[in-house]
């Protein structure tokens, strides 16, 4: 045997590997993402607290002024205060200081594992897993009954328009951006956060099948109503464009009964619309096609990047960085 | 069949034969006479007083719903096309249909109990033919009623259609099977109560109008302007009354009904039962038109979902079997009291196939809900805090004291940050005011970011966050953080559990790892054992040196034999190929390549002189010495094989081996004639 080749280095290595094998590596074997110091159901737990999942309400909207009734409010996540948050939950349980020295080592780890999970927790189907470094997080609070009547709403954010009305991108499309959580937190209140800056968000009326309706309008004197249907074409199912521009198909109503339509006269304006292509008589078909209506769907966006509406400050920072830091100088 | 996404629209499917009782006749004549005439009976059937319930595919608004459908007609979707048409009520016209779809609120009409279906329609009319069913329901309404909400003869052909999908499509389809869907819709749109602020509950019933067709309203005055406030009809109020006591009509005080908060106001547009308004002066209940002061009203909350969430607790607790009954009872809740008793005039009843109710909770849509609303970015205050929302009923009546508001409260305190001045109170006992921004902000903000060496800071309580902002005041936005995550692992004891084990098991393990290569460091002195706490360490070092040794053993122990040995080295091929052909043939090899390089390799070649001997001598005693020496190396070879043959006959001679098939060689010629001369020197012994 040859003794001489016996040196410190060989037992060193041989002493390494025995170790390495005898010390089991913190690691949790996750299918999906690999190796991983967070055992899983803690990495779940912790990426839904990042999600403010079972935060107090008040935490997250200190002053009730700060989401009157029948508002919207968006905002950005502070990855600051999550991270806050996590190091909260992750304090409990440290016994003594080397309990706390290993957890600061790990802590950078833990908060990217954190990071990546946070896209699992809301998992459509038949929609791929992301990945990647974790960004800027938003959202918005809506308080409306809006929520409470159509519980089943969509909400959908893109980073740009869309071309198409009817156009359906999947969520993973780089054009969209995934909803990350999308919860009613009381009946009135939802709160929608959104893996990203969105350009446009729609908020969709949930789809129950073809639906039938007029659109109502205040005539001026209170609760007095005036209803009308916007034509469309027999044969074609478009839209006819009204002449003059703004008038539309009105609807009556039967004399002393809030709500009951009149179809006889409807008809007959149905029928005088031109344009319409109906026949001297209305069939039930025809009179189905004027009266549907499809889901309503809510753009908010830039109004100056091609949106639709007339919101402004949505997105846009009223205050800048440098403005600030300046203000804050001058304090100081 | 359409394309997904798109479907067609028909005014109507009539089936050729409506349902009843038919019988056939057949009747054949020949030569030798008439046959006995045929008769077959066939009954075509279709439901009359109960829908089955794989007829119904969906209802708009759902069953049970709340929210502002202001805007949206009722309507349900049958599964078979021609049901609508399958029997007669217009017998002029078969476009009319049989079914029609009324919606009643409460207050309006009743439904029945289950009832037997000869007393299911209008006493005086009967419906021929088989019925479908025993038992049904009716809904009883007042003349007016019929007149205000049902739809009139030529509405009917209108409300009815026929809807063609494409199967593949599910939302369109609905688990439809032949992709033809008929749709009966309803020509009234819910109504919230504006005077009285309350949601109102409707109860929408497909009605058999077979052999009442004339009942239906002729066609009345019309207007473009509704007003949202005008009643239909509401016996609700006479109904309570009603039912506490004779003598308080006898005594004409009666109908002051006492009118609990956000009960309706009694308007009863019809004409009432003598027998509740004889005694009492008409004044008496046309009604106290006082609406209630807002203060007294019941928060709309309060009234929200009552009989909403009665129905959905009955159908989830009760038995399956029953669940049907109860569901359905606890549904028509508001739709129970007898308008025939309280209603001068003519009451209906028109058999109800389908029910189901919804209650219509605002004003408004989805569509004028959210274009209402206020846009901002969190931070935004209210234009004035004062503000509300503009409620969906009628202003107070002049004359009443303006309703109490709200308190003044101080507006929010709110910076372009985003953070929010809060009360806060030290734990020293002083009140103070802090900032406080929660995780929803109006910038992006900047997220800490690990160090050069990877070190990201880690807070070990919530003090170590709080910060003093220029003003002076600390920011507790971050230690609120800290402090509320800590509770909320706190809060969970299996959140807790994992925490420990996960620091138990994984982080011990790490402290063992950095442990052993800190340790490991310094092994070069390998005194005492590294890490005497692991049992087995020995063991698997040696484990360790034995693979190690088995990875490279020429190092560990000797250099390995080769698995062949080079052969000894041929000293006369060291000198060239040419060199050696040249010395083979005698002639000079520095000549032929000389003479190549001036007349070619071949020329130079036939050119070179190659030393030949004239005469071939043929020494007879070298050869015979030759030839003995051969002979003699033979039979020594051969001795051996010859001896081992058995002396007689035995073994395989060369002729048997021929015969077995194999061929003889030079071998056996060899021991034949070894043989031969053994032989033959035994003879000579």
């Amino acid at each position: 045997m040859n003794s001489a080749f016996f040196t410190s280095q060989v037992v060193f290595s041989a002493v390494k590997a025995a170790v390495t094998q005898i010390v089991v590596t913190p690691s949790d074997n996750d299918p999906d993402m690999g190796d991983r110091i967070v055992p899983l159901d803690l990495r779940q737990w912790l990426a839904r607290l990042r999600l403010l999942d079972s935060v107090p309400f008040a935490y997250l909207t200190p002053d009730s002024l700060l989401l009157p009734p029948e508002s919207i409010r968006f905002f950005y996540v502070d990855r600051n205060w999550t991270d806050a948050l996590i190091q909260g939950a992750l304090s409990v349980g440290t016994v003594n200081s080397s309990d706390r020295a290993q957890l600061e080592q790990l802590h950078g780890q833990i908060r990217d594992e954190i990071d990546q999970e946070e896209r699992v927790v809301r998992e459509p189907g038949g929609e791929a897993v992301q990945k990647g470094p974790a960004g800027t997080i938003t959202g918005f609070l809506l308080r409306s009954r809006a929520v409470s009547g159509w519980p089943g709403m969509h909400v959908r954010a893109y980073r740009k328009e869309l071309g198409k009305d009817n156009e359906i991108i999947p969520e993973s499309s780089p054009d969209r951006i995934k909803v990350l959580r999308m919860e009613r937190l009381s009946p009135a209140v939802m709160l929608v956060l959104f893996d990203g800056v969105p350009v446009v968000v729609h908020v969709e009326e949930p789809r129950c099948g073809v639906q039938f309706g007029i659109r109502l309008e205040t005539s001026g004197a209170a609760n007095q109503f005036n209803a009308f249907v916007i034509a469309r074409d027999a044969n074609t199912s478009d839209d006819v464009p009204p002449s003059p521009p703004g008038t539309h198909v009105p609807v009556t109503f039967r004399s002393g009964s809030p709500g009951v339509l009149d179809l006889k006269r409807t008809a007959q304006s149905l029928i005088n619309t031109p344009g319409t292509h109906i026949g001297p008589n209305l069939d039930g078909a025809e009179f189905a096609l004027e009266m549907i209506r499809y889901p309503y769907r809510q753009v908010f966006g830039d109004p100056s990047q091609g949106g639709v509406g007339n919101i402004r400050d949505v997105f846009r920072v009223s205050i800048s960085m440098t403005q600030l830091k300046a203000k804050f100088l001058k304090t100081i | 069949m359409p394309q997904p996404g798109f479907f067609v629209l028909h005014s109507s499917a009539v089936p050729p034969l409506e349902a009843g009782d038919y019988t056939l006749t057949g009747n054949q004549t020949l030569t030798g006479g008439a046959t006995q005439p045929y008769e077959g009976h066939v009954r075509v059937t279709s439901p009359r007083f109960r829908m089955p319930p794989d007829q119904i595919l969906s209802t708009y608004p759902p069953a049970n719903a709340e929210g502002s459908f202001e805007t949206r007609l009722p309507q349900v979707v049958l599964k078979r096309r021609t049901l609508p048409w399958e029997r007669v009520s217009d017998a002029a016209n078969r476009a009319v249909p049989w079914l029609a779809l009324v919606v009643i609120a409460e207050g309006e009409g009743q439904i029945s109990g289950e009832t037997p279906v000869k007393d299911c329609v209008t006493p005086g009319v009967t419906l021929n033919g088989p019925n479908d069913v025993a038992t049904g329901f009716y809904l009883s309404v007042s003349e007016t009623v019929v007149n205000k909400v049902f739809p009139t003869h030529d509405d009917l052909a209108l409300l009815t259609h026929v809807r063609e999908v494409d199967l593949s499509d599910t939302e369109l389809a609905m688990g439809d099977d032949d992709g033809f869907l008929a749709i009966v819709m309803a020509n009234r749109l819910p109504q919230y109560d504006r005077i009285n602020c309350v949601p109102v509950r409707y109860m929408a019933c497909l009605i058999n109008l077979e052999g009442q067709l004339d009942a239906l309203p002729k066609p009345l005055e019309f207007t473009f302007t509704f007003d949202a406030m005008a009643y239909v009809q509401d016996v609700r109020t006479f109904a309570a009354a009603a039912n506490t006591s004779a003598d308080k009509y006898v005594m004409g005080s009666g109908l002051n009904v006492a009118l609990s908060p956000g009960a309706p106001n009694p308007q009863v547009v019809g004409p009432i039962h003598p027998k509740a308004s004889q005694a009492g002066a008409p004044a008496t209940f046309a009604a106290p038109a006082v609406t209630p002061p807002i203060a007294e009203r019941a928060p709309v909350s309060a009234s929200w979902s009552t009989t909403q969430t009665k129905v959905a607790n009955i159908a989830a607790s009760s038995a399956p079997a029953e669940a049907g009954r109860l569901v359905r009872d606890a549904m028509t809740a508001g739709f129970r009291f007898p308008v025939d008793k309280i209603v001068l005039e003519k009451v209906y009843r028109f058999p109800v196939l389908a029910h189901w109710s919804f209650t219509c909770t605002g004003a408004g849509s989805f569509e004028t809900l959210l274009q209402g609303l206020d846009v901002g970015l969190l931070g935004t205050l209210p234009a004035d805090p004062a503000t509300q929302p503009k409620p969906d009923c009628a202003p107070p009546p002049k004359g009443d004291a303006p309703p109490p508001t709200d308190p003044p409260r101080p507006a929010a305190e709110v910076t372009d940050t985003g953070h929010v001045g809060l009360h806060h109170l030290t734990r020293r006992g002083d009140s103070l005011r802090a900032w406080y921004r929660g995780p929803l902000t109006l910038h992006v903000t900047e997220r800490s970011q690990p160090d050069a060496d990877g070190h990201l800071p880690l807070a070990n309580v919530s003090d170590q966050l709080r910060r003093v902002t220029p003003d002076g005041r600390e920011d507790l936005s971050l230690a609120g953080a800290f402090e509320i995550g800590r509770l909320l692992a706190l809060s969970q004891p299996s959140v807790v559990s994992a925490l420990m084990r996960w620091r138990q098991e994984q982080f011990g393990a790490e402290r063992a790892r950095q442990l052993a290569a800190k340790t490991l460091e310094k092994l070069s002195a390998l005194k005492p054992d590294p890490a005497a706490s692991i049992h087995d360490l020995g063991q698997l070092v040696g484990k360790q040196v034995v693979l190690m040794a088995a990875q490279s053993p020429e190092k560990m122990l000797a250099v390995n034999r080769p698995l062949v040995d080079p052969g000894r080295p041929l000293e006369y091929l060291t000198s060239g190929m040419e060199q050696i052909i040249a010395d083979g043939f005698g002639f000079s090899l520095p000549a032929v390549q000389r003479g190549a390089g001036s007349v070619g390799i071949t020329a130079a070649l036939s050119q070179a002189s190659v030393p030949k001997s004239d005469s071939v001598g043929f020494d007879s005693n070298a050869a015979a010495q030759l030839k003995d020496a051969l002979s003699s190396a033979v039979e020594m070879v051969t001795a051996g094989a010859v001896q081992r043959t058995p002396p007689t006959g035995g073994g395989l001679r060369a002729a048997e081996r021929t015969e077995a098939g194999e061929e003889r060689d030079a071998l056996d010629d060899l021991l034949d004639q070894a043989a031969e001369k053994q032989q033959r020197g035994k003879e000579r012994k």
